[in-house]
């Protein structure tokens, strides 16, 4: 059940209005039950593998709480092999299999094995372990009631594509819940209509670029092409994930539960370091928290926290996928992070010097999103030695996207400066139903495609 | 009172009093259009304040209310079917309602003649009212790529103005229900004909005629949200507007003219032939790859498995038109077109539905070979269509097959 399909409307308005009706002490049962209805709707014989892993984590959770010495370790490996293991099986077993198949028999055709990637499992599984890694370290104490853990695990809004909330701030506001203000409400409904036209209307429409120029590149040679085909990708992943959190945000809020931030503005980014504090937030934190300090952070010298940086980043690059390419993206960051530590520390630019910076850092971010989308790594350096080469070509964006991406940056630079998005969701009710017209005539009229485009972040 | 007066007046007024008495000057002395936004300011202010959860739920409303409301207006009021393309199909629909709103009554009986781009291209109502020496006033409803659901809607919207006709034409291409593989209740191009036309209360029922449920999806969007199915029209009037509306009041004006005047196309398909036993087609010499598919389509229609799809449909649409009609004075008339170019052999498939409908007193279902001489290959421009001539004999036999109906009690 995709958010941009009337069916979830439906479900979502259902759901809500029982959801107010019932009485408090019956909300977590409906609220478990219409997240699991929701997952199943894609596929339900799935339900069980994520009800297999709740059930480990929560009551390897219990062991930890319970146990002293090894046998807490014990149950911590226990439920981090279940999360790891479901989680490369389904992944990575197609990706190794190619790569030591064609290590062994270079050229040879490889048939990938039938292995269907359950729906948002890079999201859960990071979600349990950061969970069970907590209650280990004596920062998260474990939950008693299954229906409770597994809500966290399960909860629709971000189920399938993040935001990876972490425990402590789901079960703080799980536990202390209050019906939402006004202002969250407005502010989620708010959201929500910013998803649908981030999603519907501005992603779609720059997919239709990107799809056409990456389906085959060399049909349109040269540098135009090329970083024009790349940058529609680079707005239409942003578009289409902030969007989809947006929506994800924007539900929960009003079921009165608070998510965290997952995107700002990473487009304006005067360096990589930042660009990573504005892109998937919850992601970075999650990689910064369990594998960055974990390997030791920067605690141990700058030769070892370069090394972490790149195997954080190569990580997060096998993460988004099991392709050699996101392992190249990944390291591909890792290494401009580590540079950027060596000439400009951490310190984040200020003034007119982050104009240049700025666009610097996008044209880096670009490059990158090249090892992303292209299909194969020739594929990638095909379309890198276009963007470099000397031949101009024609540029693939139409004028109304170009006046998009134009909108888009008056719009990021509006909000950075004036937070005039936010401001709106709080102003008169006059702006506020006026706003509600012309966002939802939009989507009604100007949705970019017929079919429905699935969420770049489902595949991972 | 004087200047030292007034000075020794504000020294005798508390800091408080004076801070009231400053911002009252400043008031006093702004321009107007600042006093304004001041105070509009002033009245926006409450709404910073966290009102209830209830005021947002309600505001929410509000906002999908009026969303509703500026969505009906521009859609619904029949505003923006003014300015639809004339040549698509939500544009036909448009204008031929638009004409027939418009025409003035007759001193004889009206016909309306229902049909796809084969009544639309094989049948005239000036040759057919010449035929039978303006006896008879015919209205052409035909429209390209319509199907009877579509019909259904069309004259469900025409409402009382039905009243007028004296009998309504209803072609078949064939009276058998053979099922010859078409999906037609899953014919998606029916939601942009009617886009513009359902009702909110229509959704659901037209939504459910489609069996597919994407398509019932698709439909029901479409039906609650009109710009949904519009939005090909919409970018296209947005590219142009002047021309479009140009084009739209011309269309008004002179459309009706200008497809009554129309006089069919000229091309034809002499010497084609085929030989029944091994259904090999000869095609003439020089034919177009559209005329070789249409003629396979008509002649060596696909041989699929009857599941009783055409009759069920039939009964779904062709019943509903019937169950219409119930209360108008109109005579409905059944007929099969010429539907190839050469005279086929009637299917052994049974004619279902209208063996059980034809029971209706005021229904004539016409001799399955009334039109048959009509079927030769100079007579059409396709392996479907008829062309000028063909256009020209099917039009006077068609009227001169009417009458005789009408003037029966």
């Amino acid at each position: 059940m995709l958010f941009t399909t009337l069916n979830f409307v439906v479900f979502l308005v259902v759901v809500l209005g029982f959801f107010y009706i019932f009485p408090r002490s019956w909300r977590r049962y409906l609220l478990l039950a219409a997240s699991l209805f929701f997952y199943m709707a894609w596929n339900a014989k799935f339900v069980v593998l994520i009800l297999s892993l709740i059930t480990i984590d929560f009551f390897a959770a219990l062991w930890i709480v319970h146990k002293q010495g090894r046998r807490r370790r014990t149950a911590l490996l226990l439920s981090l092999c279940a999360n790891i293991g479901l989680l490369g099986y389904f992944k990575y077993t197609n990706f190794l299999r190619d790569t030591f198949l064609h290590i062994l028999h270079p050229g040879a055709a490889v048939q990938p094995l039938d292995i269907i990637l359950p729906l948002g499992i890079s999201f859960h599984t990071f979600q349990s372990i950061s969970y069970v890694i907590d209650v280990y370290r004596g920062e998260q104490p474990a939950i008693r009631s299954y229906v409770d853990y597994a809500l966290f695990v399960a909860f629709f809004p971000q189920l399938v594509a993040g935001p990876i909330v972490r425990a402590r701030e789901f079960f703080a506001n799980y536990f202390n819940w209050v019906r939402p203000t006004g202002e969250e409400w407005q502010r989620g409904f708010a959201l929500i209509l910013t998803g649908y036209v981030k999603k519907l209307i501005f992603a779609d429409r720059f997919a239709l670029v990107a799809d056409r120029y990456y389906s085959n590149p060399a049909a349109t040679p040269g540098l135009l092409p090329a970083w024009s085909g790349t940058i529609a990708f680079a707005l239409q992943i942003f578009f289409d994930f902030s969007g989809y959190t947006d929506i994800a945000i924007g539900v929960a809020l009003l079921f009165g539960f608070h998510f965290p931030e997952n995107f700002r503005r990473p487009y304006l980014s005067a360096s990589i370091t930042e660009f990573w504090r504005r892109w998937h937030m919850t992601l970075s934190r999650w990689l910064r928290d369990y594998i960055y300090i974990s390997l030791g952070g920067n605690r141990r010298g700058k030769l070892r926290t370069w090394a972490n940086l790149m195997a954080t980043m190569l990580l997060g690059g096998l993460w988004h996928g099991a392709n050699w390419n996101f392992v190249i993206w990944g390291g591909y960051h890792g290494a401009v992070l580590a540079i950027e530590r060596v000439v400009w520390g951490r310190e984040e630019k200020r003034g007119l010097v982050r104009i240049p910076l700025t666009v610097l850092t996008f044209g880096i971010v670009c490059v990158g999103w090249v090892f992303f989308r292209a299909k194969t790594l020739s594929g990638a350096l095909y379309v890198l030695g276009q963007m470099f080469s000397g031949q101009t070509g024609t540029l693939l964006l139409s004028p109304l996207q170009i006046e998009l991406a134009i909108a888009t940056l008056v719009v990021a630079l509006a909000e950075e400066y004036g937070s005039a998005l936010t401001r709106l969701g709080y102003s008169p009710l006059w702006v506020r139903t006026a706003a509600t017209v012309i966002a939802l005539l939009s989507i009604e009229l100007f949705t970019a495609s017929d079919r429905t485009i699935p969420f770049v972040y489902f595949q991972f | 009172m004087d200047s030292n007066e007034i000075k020794a007046a504000i020294n005798a007024l508390s800091p408080e009093q004076r801070r009231e008495l400053l911002a009252w000057l400043k008031e006093r002395n702004r321009p107007l259009w600042l006093a304004w936004l001041s105070r509009l300011r002033a009245k926006s202010k409450p709404a910073r304040i966290p009102p209830g959860l209830r005021r947002a739920v309600a505001g929410t409303l509000v906002g999908l209310i009026a969303f509703a409301v500026v969505e009906a207006a521009i859609f619904r009021s029949g505003w923006y079917g003014k300015y639809l393309e004339p040549v698509s199909m939500a544009g036909q629909m448009e204008y031929h309602l638009f004409w027939l709103r418009r025409m003035p009554p007759q001193k004889v009986p009206d016909v309306l003649v229902l049909g796809d781009s084969r009544i639309a291209e094989g049948f005239s109502v000036r040759i057919a009212s010449a035929a039978v020496a303006g006896r008879v006033h015919f209205v052409n409803l035909a429209m390209l790529g319509s199907t009877p659901r579509v019909w259904y809607y069309t004259l469900r919207n025409i409402g009382k103005d039905l009243n007028r006709f004296s009998a309504i034409v209803i072609p078949f291409v064939r009276y058998s229900d053979l099922d010859a593989g078409e999906d037609l209740p899953n014919r998606v191009s029916d939601l942009n004909f009617l886009a513009a036309h359902l009702h909110w209360s229509d959704c659901r029922d037209f939504a459910r005629s489609f069996t597919d449920t994407e398509v019932r999806r698709d439909a029901l969007a479409e039906c609650l949200f009109r710009g949904v199915a519009l939005r090909p029209d919409i970018y296209e009037f947005l590219s142009d507007i002047p021309h479009r509306l140009k084009r739209a009041k011309d269309w008004r004006n002179n459309g009706l003219a200008y497809s009554e005047g129309y006089t069919g196309r000229p091309e034809d398909l002499k010497g084609l032939t085929m030989d029944e036993v091994s259904g090999t087609i000869q095609f003439p010499p020089g034919a177009k790859q559209s005329q070789i598919d249409t003629a396979r389509a008509t002649l060596t229609p696909p041989v699929v498995p009857q599941t009783g799809a055409v009759t069920a449909y039939r009964r779904r649409w062709i019943g509903a038109i019937l169950e219409l009609l119930k209360t108008s004075p109109a005579r409905v008339i059944f007929i099969q077109i010429p539907n190839a170019p050469l005279p086929l052999a009637d299917s052994t498939v049974p004619a279902q539905f209208i063996d059980s409908v034809k029971v209706n007193p005021r229904l004539t279902v016409l001799p399955v070979d009334t039109f048959r001489d009509v079927q030769r290959p100079e007579l059409f421009f396709d392996g479907m269509h008829l062309n000028s001539t063909g256009r020209r004999l099917f039009s006077v036999e068609l009227a001169k097959a009417v009458v005789p109906i009408l003037e029966t009690k």
